[in-house]
């Protein structure tokens, strides 16, 4: 984007947001259904406040964690063995290809009939949703590393673990983190769907009951943050795979 | 007389499982004297590479043996034999100068001692000035100049060079094979050329071996008695078209069998 | 050989679907066998059948609403260059949101009655959708459109054989994407917060552990995605071979 551009995105992104509280002021919109920017941020400002929120955001961060803790590790060590051991690849991969393509959030009422309500069947569901992501990618990070490349090194020399650290390291970092930066994603809204469907705690479970209760700006309040840290970590995840992966030839 | 430096005797290979697969190279003999520029020629599929491959220590054959100046092969020797392929296959995250480094690293030579090898190897081949290029910056002939910078960075007695110059187009690969004869002829390596072109084979070689259609046996040894140094009008000189004429004659019979 | 020993893992997971559960190794609420799932579904026949208007009816206004305007206003964006880098950017990073979070403010807007399920699918699929549709666009070759015209095709002529057959497959993408989420969201919002259909079936059985009856909902909106995807992939073939004449 030029710079100029930029300028016109943000204005347009702020003029809406000016449009929004001149409607409402206005009587155009129904604050009831959608309150005014300026109300939503000092509901923001005051939840900001309120500990049994903030402790909330944190049940919900320490469940996404957890299930990305679990699954990144776990969808890494099946992908690479799918792609690295031919005869488990042969077998494995149709189905795998399979379960990537079905939907997984019509499986999270199994998830409570297995775990009841409870951060345990949170993460369980959260870990299931980003499995087959990272599985994918981790054989398409294999995948992707050039044989030539390994050749050359050890025509030069190098031993096995040269060769991973040299080689297969680099370049798959960038792929690596791009499937990640996608589960998370796909974790994200995961734990949010189990808080809104039925939870005890988090701030899916608040956004709920917000809703429930009418409760308006905090409800957009609630809505704002959780945009605002969903973006922020996807964005910090791009930039660390755009800086492994700058070698990678601009289209 | 100068000692021999790569020795092939008697070398068959086989791919695939013993006794069945494809026979690729049969009975190989081939001194190499030290300094000298070998160029390989044959039919498609008759086994080039993998006798370049052979002598590089990435496999090993099948039978017979293979020396390099005095000393058996059965595991790549980088300080020994430098290879370049095809393709320059530089790793694409690392700039020119550290790619050109990339051998020393693998053996932990420290940073600053490799850097400055390979500066000095980017000057020779050219290339002062483009040592921060990442490879996706660099021209496809540049790329190549990085790669025989790579091959000779840890200064190896032989050089194996496997169609270097056959992705590029037909100026830049003469260019390239003048500035190879420089380079040759400042640091004296041994050369084993592989390459498609005849043309390619007589104006860089001081002998030409050439292979039959698979499996790969040697079915002429010509000495290129060319002086040096080699020019461009040599290439429509009289002496030159007999040799070429002779080798053509071998790859066709070759190829007709 | 592959073939074989993928028959035989099919088969055993499906076998192991109906024998665990029977042998008591899995407990019968967290699975219950094949055959149960199957059975359940057979035998409330009726119910499940009443429920599927009301989805079905709910998905086909989202997929129009969504897919049709995702894919226009991926054709408008796709076709210019700076419409590109200007919005490309935004909406790649708003794709982070969890729009789920966005089910209760449906709810309000639009009540417990289908509005709320059309106005969320419509909202969970249009980016993905128009997302695919710009880079279909974006990948047409200017060439085409000058080589038509240097051989004076006229406007009409080049919309025809030119933009609509190039732009073809992308829109083909854009729906199997879409339409895919379109059906989810359709179910997801019903199990949030509605008074019938399919996903409401399922929030049903879960909490009378009816969990036959859970699965047999799950195994119906396995079948519409499946035949959802099969579906598209025929067009996308049909596509490809009008393509070529
Ligand atoms: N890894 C391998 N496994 C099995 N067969 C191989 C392998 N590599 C090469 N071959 C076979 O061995 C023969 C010789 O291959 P090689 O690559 O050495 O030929 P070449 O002379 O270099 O050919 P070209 O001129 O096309 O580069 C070919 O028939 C090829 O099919
Ligand atoms: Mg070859």
């Amino acid at each position: 984007m030029r710079r100029h551009e930029r300028l016109i995105v943000a204005a347009g992104g702020v003029g809406l947001f000016l449009l929004w509280e001149v409607l409402v002021r206005r009587g155009a919109l129904d604050p009831s259904l959608a309150p005014a920017p300026s109300t939503i941020l000092d509901a923001l400002l005051k939840l900001a406040r309120r500990p049994e929120v903030l402790a909330s955001l944190g049940v919900t961060a320490w469940e996404v964690l957890a299930a990305f803790l679990i699954a990144a590790p776990a969808g890494l060590f099946i992908g690479f063995a799918l792609a690295e051991v031919p005869f488990l690849g042969a077998l494995f991969r149709p189905l795998i290809n399979f379960l990537f393509g079905v939907p997984k959030s019509i499986f999270l009422p199994v998830f409570i009939l297995v775990f009841g309500v409870s951060i345990p069947q949170k993460i369980a569901f959260g870990v299931f949703t980003t499995l087959f992501v990272v599985i994918m990618g981790g054989i398409a990070a294999v995948e992707s590393v050039p044989r030539e490349l390994v050749t050359v090194s050890r025509a030069y020399g190098a031993t096995p673990w040269q060769v991973i650290r040299e080689i297969y390291l680099p370049s798959m970092a960038p792929i690596l983190l791009e499937s990640a930066r996608l589960g998370m994603i796909f974790n994200i809204t995961a734990v949010l769907l189990c808080e809104i469907y039925g939870a005890r705690d988090g701030i899916g479970y608040r956004i709920a009951a917000w809703g429930e209760n009418l409760q308006m700006p905090q409800l957009y309040a609630a809505l704002v943050i959780v945009a605002i840290a969903a973006v922020f970590v996807n964005e910090v995840l791009r930039v660390v795979e755009s800086r492994l992966g700058f070698w990678r030839r601009v289209a | 007389m100068t000692k021999t430096l790569v020795s092939i005797h008697g070398v068959s290979h086989r791919f695939g499982a013993d006794g069945a697969g494809v026979l690729a190279l049969d009975g190989i003999d081939l001194e190499v004297p030290d300094g000298q520029f070998v160029a390989i020629v044959g039919p498609s599929g008759c086994g080039k590479s993998t006798l370049l491959s052979l002598v590089a220590g990435l496999r090993r054959p099948s039978s017979g043996t293979v020396f390099c100046d005095g000393e058996r092969i059965t595991a790549p020797m980088p300080r020994k034999v430098g290879m370049i392929f095809q393709e320059a296959n530089l790793l694409p995250w690392l700039t020119a100068v550290d790619n050109v480094a990339f051998p020393l690293k693998l053996r932990r030579v420290s940073k600053l001692e490799r850097r400055a090898a390979a500066r000095d190897m980017l000057a020779l081949t050219g290339l002062a000035g483009f040592e921060e290029k990442l490879p996706h910056q660099l021209s496809g002939g540049m790329k190549q100049r990085v790669s025989i910078a790579r091959g000779l960075v840890q200064d190896p007695a032989v050089l194996l060079m496997d169609e270097p110059f056959a992705s590029l187009d037909e100026q830049t690969r003469m260019l390239l094979g003048d500035e190879l004869l420089r380079i040759w002829s400042e640091t004296r390596k041994t050369v084993l050329f592989v390459t498609h072109s005849l043309n390619e084979a007589v104006y860089l070689a001081d002998r030409v071996i050439v292979l039959s259609a698979r499996p790969g046996r040697i079915v002429d040894d010509v000495a290129v008695d060319l002086p040096r140094p080699r020019t461009f009008a040599m290439t429509s000189s009289e002496r030159f078209g007999v040799l070429k004429e002779r080798i053509w004659q071998h790859i066709r019979q070759a190829e007709r069998r | 050989m592959t073939r074989v020993s993928q028959a035989a893992l099919y088969l055993s997971i499906l076998a192991a679907w109906e024998v665990l559960p029977r042998a008591g190794v899995i407990p019968r609420l967290f699975v219950p066998s094949l055959s149960e799932a199957v059975g359940a579904l057979v035998e409330n026949h009726g119910e499940y059948l009443a429920s599927l208007p009301t989805t079905v009816g709910e998905i086909l206004v989202a997929y129009v609403i969504a897919c049709g305007g995702g894919i226009l206003v991926g054709q408008i964006i796709g076709a210019s260059p700076r419409a590109r880098r200007m919005l490309l950017p935004v909406f790649r990073s708003a794709y982070a949101v969890p729009l789920v979070v966005l089910y209760p403010v449906m709810m309000v807007w639009f009540g417990l009655g289908a509005e709320s399920k059309i106005a969320f699918a419509s909202i969970y699929a249009f980016i993905p959708t128009m997302l695919t549709a710009v880079a279909g666009v974006a990948a047409l070759s200017p060439a085409l459109g000058e080589t038509a015209r240097a051989f004076g095709a006229t406007s009409l002529q080049q919309i025809l054989f030119i933009a609509l057959p190039a732009s073809l497959p992308s829109i083909v993408a854009a729906l199997r994407l879409g339409g895919a989420l379109v059906i989810v969201g359709v179910i997801v919002a019903e199990m949030l917060g509605a008074a019938e259909g399919l996903g409401f079936l399922i929030t049903r059985y879960r909490t009378l552990l009816n969990s036959p009856g859970v699965y047999a909902g799950i195994i119906l909106v396995l079948v519409m995605t499946g035949m959802h995807e099969l579906a598209l992939r025929r067009l996308e073939r049909m596509v490809a071979s009008y393509r070529e004449t």
